[in-house]
């Protein structure tokens, strides 16, 4: 199936010529420049494009212990792929290894926990995966049953991504590197936008994020297409795993995606120009993000007084799972609604801490 | 700083409404407006009563963009709006000459009601006042027509003005003067030659966003143009907050975040006749229904079907409103946080004299350092350049070029990219054809070598003060 | 005409994930070749079970499909007008799915 087609039989509109090599024959159009390409080429410059954002923002020092966020899905099988090729080709000296989050969802994180093992092998990268029932004490099945398919994403988003963190932090890692690509980044500084969410619009296009705090991530696709990631994966046969979240089954269907995809079919130079504008935007000094402290339960940064995550925690071991979900407004905001619930149900406070998520030691 | 809501909002509007005051964390936006525009179809039942003044609304039941007023509290509630945007950003004074750009389009046209009904008000007071001290603003009116770009052009200019007249000479006194220009008079004052430059110049176009773009930018120069003319001193758009919030997209999808800020405020004085927008805060919805209501005339606005990026970019709007209506205001508050540029305000010392003591202060505060850093602007859109784009500018004066090389270093990446030809035996055609206002914006104003180095100086240091912040 | 069709990125849930299909393919009554829209109205309603909005969109492929002919981006052999031969594979890559 892998070349047969391809090279057997000449056809009819697609013998141009690579316009880098001039020499073979092009197999896709790079939305970034139109040019028509081979794979060869292709995988040159998509990799040698990754290079120079990791060389020209200094992504990385030599000897860090990086941990690659890999979920099994397309852009994080890519990353770890590519992460390795370059670490060896241009000796970043780094340690490299797979982190996982498992949510607890049966029938989908199985099979893609799956995929991540059989990138373990394939690309000689440690795996280490966290679950959500050793960090919070609930899988993502046991959540659902307790809350329904209302608001389950807020859970399983806010605990992911401080499971990453602690799972890079049990691991001793220096940097974490998401696969994060560039229409991910400019679906995000469009939704930022329609939010009003001006804090958020000024941080969301930053290669790397939390450099003030102990572990740094970033973004070595911030720049790569979507298309040009899923075009490597398959002529690369990379091993990568795409079924829908079985608690979200459309989540992949909004609004701001689909318009992305439109204004990249207008003008596919258009992703990139609305990452420009997120990095160029005027946002004055008064309106930077909050001061960032860190969580009184479990020390994790937190504006607040409490993490997001330790807030839906408390609500779930309550019984009262809507808590945290929606609008909170500073620490005041929070203890108030706390309060408020508390006097509705007769809920003693020495009960919040049956179950909480474990302290970071940082 | 943008904002001027807050406490002078809240006297002309004290329902529903409230719930958007807050600035910071939207994401529940969308429930609370659900919530605001159930309640209010909730306190109906049979009878529906204005919430402003009491009687039983005539619209019982009738569209959400009424809020359950009745027609003349909903006439009285965007007057309102439009009186507050012109008082508090000092858009107009008695001294003004104000010339209104009418497109024929309900936004323009509720735009021209409103500025009427003010200078009439104006007047009354004249009349009234022992002193007849304080002059009142005149009004004139511009339609522009750009059939030539329609599917079907008419050529007769006198039909347009036939269709014109009877909208705009109801609206005396005072007596409005009303020109009626071509957009190829941008090209040629010539007719013919006028239609063929036009045509030759949006033909060397060949991005359909690029070309939609380009005509946006010349009809700009054409309203200045008899503006100047005509001694006018503010040019009244119609611009919306529907309009801004399309504005604020297509932009940033373009690149444009830099300049955005420039785009969406009240006022903006970096042309040679300063452009106020009245109707800022009203959204299209509410200006369609008060023509509607009040039986306001509209001509059928020439649209082309096209698949630009503005037009993919105006039916995603449509569809956000109609998920959330409150999404338009929302889309633009965002861009007001952005910092706004100096010219975006009224800094000239003669307006004092004529304000009242309560708004004089609001001038006192804008310091003189701000606004006087000098900005360089891209001589097609008059987008403000960013700092790599100044530094392409300085480049290209390091040596000496032709002129079109000259001009094109000073236009912005995204002009470059979506409207300038990119072979160089058409550049220089798109250049000899391109009107005067627009070469005559690099030619005129080459910047001296150390003022620019001091520009993008700024431009650098405030760059670091963000990655500082990071 | 005889095809491969595969459906990849997760397209392959709309049609009882099964990823490759071996179809034949008749063209219209009067025209000679298959072009690639004939397919896709083909595929849509003969291979594609549940949420066809997934896969198509007015008329092509909704954005974020891509789509390879003989392992080709179909965006250099002509798109909709490409016309197809005998024993063509051609993949459907959604990049909408999770990662």
């Amino acid at each position: 199936m892998e070349d047969g087609n391809a090279s057997a039989r000449p056809r009819r509109a697609t013998g141009r010529l690579c316009s880098i090599c001039n020499q073979r024959k092009a197999a896709l159009k790079r939305p970034k420049t139109l040019e028509q390409i081979c794979r060869e080429c292709f995988y040159s410059v998509f990799e040698d494009e990754i290079h120079s954002v990791i060389v020209d923002n200094n992504l990385f020092r030599p000897g860090e212990r990086v941990a690659v966020a890999a979920s099994g899905g397309k852009d994080s099988t890519v990353l770890a792929y590519v992460m390795s090729q370059l670490n060896c080709r241009h000796n970043y000296g780094l340690d490299l290894f797979l982190l996982s989050v498992d949510e607890g969802i049966t029938g989908y994180r199985d099979d893609s926990l799956e995929t991540v093992k059989r990138n373990e092998i394939e690309y000689g990268l440690p795996l280490k995966v966290v679950s959500y029932k050793d960090l919070y004490g609930w899988t993502m099945d046991e959540i659902v049953k307790t809350i329904g398919l209302k608001n389950n994403c807020t859970f399983c988003g806010v605990f992911r991504r401080q499971a990453l963190d602690r799972g890079a932090a049990l691991m001793e890692a220096d940097k974490i590197v998401t696969g994060h690509n560039a229409d991910d980044i400019a679906e995000t500084v469009l939704l930022n936008i329609l939010r009003g969410d001006i804090a958020r619009l000024s941080r969301c296009t930053f290669i790397t994020t939390g450099e003030d705090g102990p572990i740094p991530r970033c973004k070595p696709f911030k720049y790569s297409y979507e298309k040009e990631i899923v075009m490597y994966a398959y002529f690369k046969k990379l091993d990568y795993f795409s079924t829908e979240c079985i608690y979200s089954p459309n989540a992949y269907r909004g609004f701001a995606r689909e318009f992305i995809k439109d204004l990249e079919r207008i003008r596919p130079r258009a992703i990139l120009d609305i990452i420009k504008s997120g990095e160029n935007f005027r946002i004055a000094t008064s309106t930077k993000m909050p001061e960032q402290g860190t969580c009184v339960r479990c020390g994790y940064i937190s504006s607040q007084k409490l993490c997001k995550a330790c807030l839906l925690l408390e609500g779930l071991n309550r019984g009262l799972p809507k808590l945290g979900i929606g609008r909170t407004r500073g620490s005041n905001g929070v203890k108030k609604h706390v309060e408020h619930r508390n006097s509705n149900t007769e809920v003693s406070d020495s009960n919040l801490e049956s179950k909480q998520c474990g302290t970071l030691n940082f | 700083m943008a904002s001027c809501g807050g406490g002078v909002g809240a006297c002309h509007q004290s329902h529903c409404q409230r719930s958007e005051e807050d600035g910071g964390a939207e994401e529940e936006a969308r429930e609370m407006a659900s919530v605001s525009v159930d309640s209010c179809a909730a306190g109906g039942g049979d009878l529906v009563r204005c919430p402003k003044c009491g009687e039983e609304a005539a619209a019982k039941g009738g569209p959400r963009v009424l809020n359950g007023m009745c027609p003349s509290c909903f006439h009285a509630h965007l007057f309102g709006k439009f009186k507050l945007a012109v008082t508090t950003n000092a858009m107009i004074s008695p001294t003004d000459k104000v010339l209104v750009a009418f497109s024929g389009g309900p936004a323009s046209r509720v735009a021209l009601q409103f500025i009427h009904e003010m200078q009439c008000k104006s007047l009354e007071s004249w009349d009234a006042s022992k002193s007849q001290a304080l002059p009142v603003f005149s009004v004139g009116v511009v339609f522009i027509d750009e059939s030539i770009i329609s599917v079907n052009p008419s050529n007769d200019i006198n039909k347009t003005i036939e269709e014109i007249r009877p909208i705009v000479s109801p609206l005396s006194p005072p007596h409005k003067d009303l020109h009626v220009a071509t957009i190829e008079n941008i090209c040629s004052m010539n007719c013919n030659d006028g239609k063929t430059k036009l045509k030759k110049l949006l033909d060397s176009v060949p991005d359909a966003t690029g070309k939609e773009d380009l005509l946006e930018y010349l009809r700009m120069h054409l309203l200045q143009k008899i503006a100047l003319d005509n001694g006018y001193n503010k040019l009244v758009l119609g611009s919306c907050t529907s309009t801004l919030a399309c504005h604020v997209i297509s932009a940033t999808a373009k690149g444009q975040g830099y300049s955005l800020p420039a785009d969406v405020q009240y006022v903006d004085a970096r042309w040679e006749v300063p452009v106020v927008l009245p109707l800022h805060d009203c959204v299209t919805e509410e200006l369609k229904m008060l023509c509607h209501l009040d039986g306001m005339e509209t001509l059928q606005l020439l649209k082309k079907p096209s698949n630009s990026i503005n037009s993919l970019i105006s039916s995603f709007i449509s569809h956000l409103r109609d998920e959330n209506p409150s999404r338009e205001r929302t889309i633009v508050r965002t861009a007001e946080k952005l910092k706004p540029f100096g010219f975006n305000k009224f800094v000239e010392d003669k307006y004092h004299e004529f304000l009242p003591s309560r708004l004089r202060c609001k001038f006192q505060n804008t310091s003189n350092s701000e606004s006087a850093l000098a900005e360089v602007f891209c001589p097609l859109c008059g987008s403000p350049l960013s700092e790599p784009e100044l530094q392409s500018v300085s480049d290209i004066q390091e040596k000496s070029h032709t002129a079109v090389e000259v001009f094109t270093a000073h236009c912005c990446e995204s002009c470059s990219f979506q409207i300038l030809p990119k072979e160089p035996v058409s550049l220089q055609q798109f250049y000899s054809i391109l009107p005067q206002p627009m070469t005559r914006r690099v030619t005129g104003s080459t910047l001296d070598h150390s003022m620019l180095r001091e520009l993008i100086g700024d431009c650098l240091l405030v760059d670091d003060y963000d990655n500082d912040g990071t | 005409m005889h095809l491969t069709l595969e459906f990849g990125g997760g397209l392959e849930l709309l049609c009882g994930s099964v990823k490759t299909h071996s179809v034949d393919v008749k063209s219209e009554p009067g025209e000679h070749e298959l072009k690639m829209r004939d397919l896709l109205s083909w595929t849509k309603s003969n291979l594609i079970k549940e949420r066809p909005e997934m896969f198509m969109k007015g008329n092509t492929v909704r954005p974020g499909v891509l789509v390879l002919i003989n392992d080709c981006d179909w965006e250099l052999c002509g798109g909709l007008d490409t016309e197809l031969e005998e024993k063509d594979v051609v993949v459907f890559i959604s990049t909408l799915h999770g990662g």
